[in-house]
C-alpha cells in the first residue's frame, strides 16, 4: 500500500506543477504515465467550471424518467447538464469507485439503508444543509448522509382472475394458502420481506423492529416450496403476466405497471411497506458542492409529481400532494388514504442488520 | 544439454512480449490485488479465512455447488459424447449443417437463454402445457426453480463447449485402428467399449475438467433459474461484493475456489491422458 501512497503523491506533485505553470500539459501527462496513473488524475476537473452533473441510478425507464424529471428543470435553470448513468450504484459500485480514487458519479440513487452503510463506512459526504433545504422534505426524510428524493413501498399485488370472489387484503391473506392457493413470489433481497411475514404473524407495526427473525422464519419455512423469488422489478412483472403466480410482495411501481396493462392485476395499500430513497453523494465527486444545488432542484414538487406521472416513483416533497390528480393520488404511496395503514421501513435497522440479515435470508431460502 | 535458439524464436518471443506486458497489467495484477484483500480487509491475517470454514451457511453453499457442477458435467458429457460420436461419423455435407446447429447457442448471451429456458419449463410453459394436453401428467411437473432448472439450463450452456473439445478429439482417432478391429472379427459394440472409448479417453478427461471448473463459476443462470433456491458460490461471492459489503469473505471464497482449481489442473496433468490431451495430435 505505501507504494501506492507514494505514486499518488508525486502525481500531486506533478500535478501541482502543472497548475503553477512549472511544466506543461504534455509532460504531466507523461509523468502520471510513467507512474500508472494517468486515468485517475484530470488536471481540468479540479479548477474547471462545473459543466455537467453526473446522478447514478438503477435504468432502465428509469433513466429518460430521470433526465426528464430531475434533469431538464436544473438544466433550464443553470444551464448545466445533468447526465443519468444506469449502472446501478450498488453499495459495492460506489466503494469500489470511491477506494480507486476514480469518482465519475455526483449523486447516486439508492436507497436511505445503502446511504446510511456508506456514510458509516466513509465513502460518502455528508448532505451539505447550508445548500440543500432541509424542509423541502417530509418529516424524518432528510438524514445525515441521504436525502429522500422519493418514496416507493413494498405492496401485496395479486392476480384477481385466481383469487376469487374477495381478494386479498392483508398479509395474513398472503401467506394463507388454504384461502389462496397458488403459488406466491417474494423478494430475495431482505428489506420489507420478513416485515410482511410478521405482520401476517401478528406482529404489531410498533413492535416490528428488531426483526424477530427467528420467528419469521419459522412462519415462512413450510410456505417456502410455494414461493418464486424474484430478484429484479422486470421479473416480478413477468411471474404475474406467465400466470406464475397468485400473488406477490412486490415494488407498488412494477404493480402500477402490471395493472396499467391488465387490470386484473392489482394491488392493495393496506400494510404496504414503505421505504425511502435518497441521494447520496459520493466523495470526491467531480462537480464538487454543485451537487447539491442540484439535489435541492430535485426536491421541488413539480419535478417529482413529473416523476410519479412518469414511474410511479412518489414525491418526497409534501407539497407535491397539492399538484397531483385523483390518477396520482392512487398510485402514491403517501396520499392520506394510502399511508394511514403503512409500516415504514426502518433504515437504521438495516443500516446495522442488512448485511448478516441478508446472508441468513439467502441461506434460509435455498436449503 | 544446450538449447540452440534460433534468431527466428527470438524474435518470435519478442514478438508476444507486449501482449504478455498487457495481460500482466491489465489482469493479473488486479486480480492479485483484489486477492490481496482477503488477507488485508478488514484487518490483517487470516480472519477471512477463518470465518469462512466455520461458516455452515458458506458450506452449504459449496455443496450445492458441488452437487450441480458434477450432475451438469455428467449429463454434458454423455449428452456430448453422443453428438460429437454422431458428429464423427456424419457425410461432410450434413455434419456442416450439424456443425452450425451445435455453433449456433455461442451467438446467444447467456441471459436469453436463461430466458428461453424459463418460457419453456415454467408451469404454463411450452413443455408443461403439452404435457398436460397430452394427458401425459395431470399436474404440471415443477422442472424450474428448484436444482433441476439450474441443471438443464447449465448443461444446455456447456454442451457446445464439450461437443466442440470431444469431437477434436474424435477426429484424431485413426480410422485404420476401427477397420483393423472390425476386419479381426469385431462386433460394432465391442469397438465402441474397447476401440474409441479407450482411444477418447484424453478428449473426455479435458472435456470433464473443463465443464467441472466451468460450472463452479456460473452466475446468471442458477440466479435465473433457481429463483433463490439454488444458491451457489459465484452468486454468493457477488452478493458480498455489491450488496452486503463484505470483500474480505468475497475476496477468500475467491481465493480458496482459485487455488482449488489450480491445484486441480494441476493434479489432473500428472494423467498421461491429460497430457496427451494438451500434447494435441497423436498422429
Amino acid at each position: 500500500m505505501s507504494v501506492n501512497r507514494f505514486s499518488q503523491d508525486a502525481a500531486q506533485v506533478a500535478l501541482e506543477k502543472f497548475k503553477s505553470g512549472q511544466i506543461n500539459r504534455r509532460s504531466f501527462m507523461t509523468a502520471l504515465a510513467g507512474l500508472g496513473l494517468a486515468a485517475t488524475f484530470k488536471p481540468s476537473a479540479a479548477s474547471a467550471e462545473v459543466s455537467e452533473i453526473v446522478i447514478c441510478n438503477w435504468g432502465g425507464a428509469a433513466l429518460e424518467a430521470f433526465e426528464k424529471a430531475y434533469g431538464a428543470p436544473f438544466t433550464d435553470a443553470t444551464g448545466i447538464e445533468v447526465v443519468v448513468d444506469g449502472a446501478g450504484p450498488s453499495t459495492g459500485a460506489v466503494r469500489a469507485m470511491v477506494e480507486s480514487k476514480n469518482v465519475i458519479w455526483d449523486a447516486t440513487d439508492g436507497g436511505m439503508v445503502d446511504a446510511t452503510t456508506l456514510g458509516a463506512g466513509g465513502y460518502i459526504e455528508p448532505i451539505d444543509y447550508s445548500i440543500v433545504d432541509k424542509s423541502l422534505v417530509g418529516e424524518g426524510l432528510a438524514a445525515e448522509y441521504g436525502i429522500c428524493n422519493y418514496t416507493f413501498s413494498n405492496v401485496l399485488a395479486y392476480d384477481a382472475t385466481k383469487t376469487g370472489e374477495t381478494a386479498p387484503t392483508s398479509w395474513a391473506d398472503f401467506f394463507d394458502l388454504k384461502k389462496y392457493p397458488g403459488k406466491r413470489t417474494m423478494c430475495k433481497w431482505i428489506q420489507g420481506q420478513l416485515e410482511s411475514v410478521l405482520l401476517a404473524d401478528g406482529v404489531k407495526p410498533e413492535d416490528m423492529y428488531p426483526l424477530d427473525v427467528d420467528r419469521a422464519f419459522a412462519k415462512l419455512e413450510p410456505l417456502l416450496p410455494e414461493i418464486i423469488f424474484w430478484e429484479g422489478g422486470a421479473q416480478s412483472q413477468q411471474l404475474f403476466r406467465d400466470g406464475e403466480v397468485v400473488m406477490g410482495n412486490i415494488w407498488h411501481t412494477r404493480a402500477n405497471l402490471l395493472r396499467k396493462e391488465n387490470p386484473d392485476f392489482t394491488w392493495t395499500w393496506n400494510q404496504n411497506l414503505l421505504f425511502a430513497s435518497a441521494w447520496s453523494v459520493p466523495k470526491g465527486n467531480p462537480a464538487g458542492k454543485k451537487v447539491f444545488d442540484f439535489i435541492n432542484s430535485s426536491l421541488q414538487p413539480e419535478g417529482q409529481v413529473e416523476l410519479l406521472r412518469l414511474m410511479g416513483n412518489g414525491p418526497s416533497n409534501p407539497k407535491a400532494l397539492e399538484l397531483m390528480t385523483e390518477e396520482d393520488k392512487a398510485v402514491y404511496a403517501l396520499a392520506p388514504e394510502n399511508a394511514k395503514n403503512n409500516l415504514p421501513v426502518s433504515a437504521a435497522y438495516y443500516a446495522e442488520n442488512e448485511a448478516e440479515l441478508q446472508n441468513r435470508f439467502l441461506d434460509f431460502i435455498s436449503r | 544439454m544446450v538449447i540452440k535458439v534460433t534468431n527466428f524464436e527470438r524474435w518470435a518471443f519478442m514478438l508476444t512480449v507486449p501482449a504478455g506486458v498487457v495481460a500482466i497489467g491489465l489482469y493479473v495484477f488486479p486480480i492479485l490485488q483484489v486477492l490481496a484483500l482477503s488477507v488485508t480487509e478488514p484487518s490483517f491475517g487470516l480472519g477471512n479465512y477463518v470465518s469462512m470454514v466455520r461458516n455452515p451457511a458458506i458450506g452449504r453453499v459449496v455443496r450445492t455447488t458441488l452437487i450441480v457442477s458434477a450432475v451438469t458435467t455428467l449429463f454434458t458429457i454423455v449428452f456430448s459424447y453422443i453428438v460429437a460420436f454422431a458428429l464423427v461419423q456424419m457425410r461432410p455435407k450434413v455434419r456442416r449443417f450439424a456443425m452450425f446447429l451445435v455453433m449456433l447457442p455461442f451467438w446467444i448471451s447467456v441471459l436469453v437463454r436463461a430466458f428461453s429456458w424459463i418460457t419453456i419449463l415454467r408451469r404454463n410453459g411450452v413443455l408443461n402445457s403439452a404435457l398436460v394436453e397430452a394427458g401425459v401428467v395431470n399436474e404440471p411437473l415443477e422442472l424450474i426453480y428448484n436444482q433441476l432448472g439450474v441443471i438443464i439450463g447449465m448443461v444446455h450452456y456447456m454442451m457446445p463447449f464439450a461437443i466442440l473439445l470431444l469431437y477434436a478429439n474424435l477426429t484424431d482417432i485413426d480410422q485404420r485402428i476401427i477397420q483393423a478391429a472390425r476386419s479381426l472379427g469385431a462386433r460394432a459394440p465391442t469397438i465402441f467399449w474397447r476401440v474409441w472409448l479407450p482411444l477418447s479417453t484424453p478428449g473426455l478427461a479435458i472435456a470433464t475438467l473443463f465443464v467441472v471448473i466451468f460450472s463452479f463459476g456460473f452466475l446468471v443462470t442458477p440466479a435465473n433459474l433457481g429463483a433463490g433456491r439454488v444458491l451457489m458460490i459465484a452468486e454468493y461471492i457477488s452478493v458480498q461484493i455489491s450488496s452486503t459489503l463484505r470483500w474480505g469473505v468475497a475476496t477468500a471464497l475467491s481465493t480458496t475456489m482459485l487455488i482449488c482449481v489450480a491445484a486441480a489442473i494441476a493434479l489432473a496433468m500428472r494423467h498421461p491422458a491429460f497430457r496427451s490431451a494438451f500434447g494435441g495430435s497423436q498422429k
